[in-house]
């Protein structure tokens, strides 16, 4: 038995015919060609595919497809606005916060999530924010500068200064 | 300007926060199979059949394929081959493969492995090192269960011992450890014309050629393997893993196929780091000299080879650290038994080693009431001064000068006043907090030492633009290699970053520039980057001389430019269109002496580590409050990539001390994902963190460059261990140090101290 979903992956459209079981991790990366988004240990457990499921911070590899139908999905393939990076990618490369580079979507979409909640977010609440998301290269340290400096970024432009 | 120790963002940082940069669990073709491996049932069994009929009638199944479809040699190993690519009689550990099914999907390979029906004589797992060396106990291989040993003396130890004022003793116990590198195995594989080509996950695309072309029986030019960029490897993917199975399903196929390996089956199938017992003796005398180091390692090397023997080889090479000892003697063995199996992990030996040596240092320097570092500086290496196995230390050595920065920090001239909980902590709080801080000192060999083939060779491609390429072998798995040698190359062609790129890890268009292991790329490359630009310099001298009518001459690369004899031109007005390339091939130095497979090593980078703990002896947990990195690689190329290295090197120490354990029981694997194998998080690892450059420029080196990939991480776990006896009085000898270890060490400490 397969199953249509529609989905709103990064402002578009788009429809599926999949088994009950399948997994958000793999329509995104199989069938959207989204291989943005990584597996790590599908278990939940390391964040690798983390991605905004109606705005909400979930692990795409213990969500089924189904279960996503008509809901809006938000990767890393959409943080960039044509072809120009967003200031929390910018940040990521300029503070040194990406090495293999593995983490990083995940990492990118819990900051995101973090930062649409919390406008001047403390460094523990940064550390609390990515605590669901496993990094073996950096150490965290230059993760949590390039969410801070974004998060500084993103309240200056508000206040206007 | 000059491109050394410079902050400039990593060139590939782009294409992976946007999710553009394909992995190998990334890539696909149209047509491809997905592979499932069956794997051993047992971690020690006979086979006595297997029949696959069943699962090459299940639905979706193209081709399964046991041992008798390897047509070549059906073993691999770095350096022995001695594992099989399809067990066909007998399996040695939980991972070993059986089984290779290709079908249409993932799951309905899945489905169809499930029934190869094998036919297992189970027999009892070899679980204990010590037990599996015994005469009497049953071979694992041929040449019995010993894989690996090693005596080296020097000196009398008796005397040391016997003219020690104050000796110290214990036996210190590490855990096999995983890589979790966070993309597990994998890779693709398909036939372009003639030539299979494996697009994989692996640390030396050369060796891995050799590897599949020799189980496959081909010649090497038709077999190509890449891997430019990995998630992640720590050593974890430099012995083969999937290359050889996604190359014969697709030999027997003719179909592209792919494998992704689940966390489950990473953990359990490739290299781990050594569990070890280690029995250490030293001895001091009253004004502190370092007098006698005696070391007895037996290491567990699970059920083959891969690098257990050259890891051994490390572990009595800094058997001693940094340290001058007269009197030394050391006795190691790698012992197989049906423990996973073990091999590269950075660190290399060096890792297990400081951890005893340095808790040694710890106690000898609270024996004799000297200041721990000073103690360790007291007795450090220079240059010139025999090493522990006896070989002279011929390079410049930096030890003095990292132990010199630590002593100088804030960290450790105000330890005493660190050791109380802030004055933010309630009442309560700090009642049950207690703060230590600790140190530690290490040093890696860099390169693979004498005696194992060591050297680097690169193509330089100047091109109109100016532009150039850079051809270099190795892989870039997360380090940011590829960036140190745009850096390098910056430097040294008087181009700008940005007008350089690197054409990575492909047998089929770069040259073989040795492992991506050991500390080397950055210093072996970037030397060999070097060389190369020297030959593009006489290149373009002899052009300037037909072109330009200048007389012939030596000439440098210089701001865009060529500067010779007759002054300086544009690259592009030289090149006039045309490419010119060079190549040159970099061989590590090495000692003039040979004590077995890569022992010893000319190089060395080194490092001093403090850390500032926090134990709660309410609840037993342990917090890593602030952790200093002193190291020296000598010249930095990249800043961000040295902090980065270390940083995260930091947080790997942070595991192994506090953490991270893979057990096994009776040879079966227990934590085999994330949810029970316990990685240190963002929570877990202190945002005060610093690294200070020491730059004792290394005379051999790129620039005066060397790697500290894996100093980086050997030193912080002892410096915890160190700390956390000066919180709480308390001494560990085995990792990890749980929170519920130091509840129980409490309490024992609590009943001696009242008995």
């Amino acid at each position: 038995m397969k199953v249509d979903v529609q989905l709103t992956i990064n402002g578009q459209p788009a429809q599926f015919r999949v088994e009950p079981t399948e997994r958000l991790v793999d329509t995104l990366r199989e069938r959207a060609g989204l291989t943005g988004t990584k597996e790590g240990c599908g278990v939940g457990e390391c964040g690798a595919c983390s991605v905004l499921l109606d705005g909400k911070l979930v692990s795409s590899c213990l969500v089924l497809t189904v279960a996503a139908h008509g809901c809006r999905v938000d990767t890393v393939e959409g943080l960039a606005r044509d072809g120009r990076l967003n200031d929390l990618q910018r940040a990521f490369i300029e503070e040194g916060a990406v090495q293999c580079g593995y983490c990083t979507p995940g990492m990118l979409m819990a900051a995101e999530y973090l930062l649409g909640r919390y406008a001047r977010p403390t460094t523990e609440q940064i550390r609390q924010a990515i605590s669901g998301n496993l990094c073996r290269c950096t150490g965290y340290r230059k993760i949590v500068s390039a969410i801070r400096k974004t998060a500084r970024q993103r309240a200056a432009r508000r206040t206007g200064r | 300007m000059s491109w050394l120790d410079s902050r400039r963002p990593r060139y590939d940082a782009a294409d992976k926060v946007t999710g553009k940069l394909l992995y190998p669990s990334d890539r696909t073709m149209d047509g491809a199979l997905w592979v499932e491996v069956v794997r051993a049932a047992h971690p020690h069994a006979l086979i006595r059949n297997i029949d696959t009929s069943r699962a090459e009638a299940a639905a979706g199944v193209v081709r399964v394929l046991t041992a008798k479809d390897v047509p070549g040699l059906n073993a691999f190993g770095i350096q022995v081959q001695d594992q099989p690519v399809l067990c066909h009689d007998r399996v040695r550990y939980q991972g070993d493969a059986v089984a290779l099914v290709g079908a249409e999907s993932r799951r309905a390979a899945r489905e169809a492995a499930r029934l190869v029906e094998i036919d297992y004589q189970v027999l009892e797992p070899l679980t204990d090192p010590e037990r599996a060396m015994a005469a009497d106990a049953p071979a694992l291989h041929p040449g019995g269960n010993i894989l690996h040993q090693g005596h080296f003396s020097k000196g009398d130890i008796e005397e040391g011992f016997g003219k020690s004022a104050v000796i110290v003793e214990d036996v210190y116990q590490v855990p096999m450890i995983d890589h979790a590198f966070l993309e597990t195995e994998a890779g693709l594989s398909y036939y372009d014309g003639e030539v299979l080509v494996v697009e994989s996950c692996g640390q030396y695309v050369f060796r891995d050629q050799t590897q599949i072309a020799r189980s496959l029986g081909l010649p090497l030019d038709k077999v190509r393997v890449t891997a430019p960029f990995v998630g992640g490897a720590f050593g974890g993917k430099d012995e083969i893993t999937v290359q050889i199975h996604l190359a014969l399903m697709t030999y027997h196929t003719k179909r592209p196929a792919r494998m992704v390996a689940t966390r489950a089956e990473s953990i359990v199938s490739h290299t781990k780091r050594h569990a070890a017992r280690m029995y250490y003796k030293t001895g001091a005398s009253r004004s502190g000299k370092l007098l006698a180091v005696q070391a007895r390692f037996v290491s567990d090397t699970g059920a083959y080879a891969s690098l257990g023997g050259p890891v051994l080889n490390l572990m009595m090479e800094h058997a001693a650290g940094p340290y001058l000892v007269p009197h030394f003697q050391v006795d190691a063995y790698a012992v197989y038994t049906n423990n996973g199996f073990a091999g590269a992990f950075r660190g290399f030996g060096c890792t297990q080693a400081c951890l005893a040596m340095e808790s040694q240092m710890e106690r000898l320097a609270r024996a004799l009431r000297i200041d721990p570092l000073r103690f360790r500086q007291m007795n450090v290496l220079h240059q010139g001064d025999l090493a522990a196995l006896g070989y002279p230390m011929k390079l410049e050595v930096g030890a003095e000068a990292t132990i010199r920065s630590a002593r100088r920090s804030k960290l450790w001239r105000n330890r005493r006043a660190l050791r109380q909980p802030p004055a933010s902590y309630g009442p309560s709080r700090r009642r049950y907090i207690r703060r230590g801080v600790g140190a530690a000192s290490q040093m890696q060999g860099l390169g693979l030492g004498i005696g194992i083939p060591d050297y680097a060779e690169v193509e330089i491609e100047l091109a109109p633009g100016p532009r150039a390429t850079i051809k270099a072998g190795t892989t870039e798995i997360g380090q940011g290699a590829y960036h140190a040698y745009i850096l390098e190359a910056a430097e040294r062609l008087g181009l700008e970053p940005g007008q350089i790129r690197v054409v990575g890890a492909d047998t089929g268009r770069t040259p073989d520039s040795g492992t991506t292991t050991a500390s080397r790329t950055t210093y072996a490359v970037g030397n060999a980057i070097l060389l190369a630009a020297g030959r593009l310099e006489q290149e373009l001298g002899r052009r300037a001389a037909r072109r330009l009518g200048w007389p012939a001459g030596a000439g440098k690369l210089r701001d865009g430019g060529f500067t010779g004899s007759g002054g300086w031109v544009a690259l592009d007005e030289l090149l006039a269109g045309q490419r010119v390339s060079a190549r040159a091939t970099f061989h590590v130095p090495v000692q003039d002496v040979e004590m077995g497979d890569g022992l010893p090593h000319l190089l060395y980078s080194y490092g001093t580590h403090v850390a500032l703990v926090e134990v709660n002896t309410l609840t037993g947990e342990i917090r890593v409050v602030r952790l200093e990195a002193h190291l020296d690689g000598g010249q930095v190329i990249s800043r961000t990539g040295f902090e980065g290295q270390s940083e995260g090197g930091i947080a790997q120490g942070i595991g192994y001390a506090l953490f991270e354990e893979v057990r096994l029981d009776r040879g079966r694997f227990v934590d085999t994902n994330f949810d029970k194998y316990v990685l240190p998080t963002s929570l877990d690892v202190p945002v005060d963190m610093r690294t200070v450059p020491v730059m004792v420029r290394d005379s051999t080196g790129p620039f005066g460059a060397k790697g500290i990939s894996e100093t980086c991480m050997v030193g912080p776990t002892p410096a915890i261990l160190n700390a956390i006896e000066d919180a709480i009085g308390v001494r560990f000898t085995r990792l990890p140090v749980r929170a519920e270890d130091v509840l129980q060490a409490l309490r024992e400490k609590e009943k001696k101290d009242e008995g």
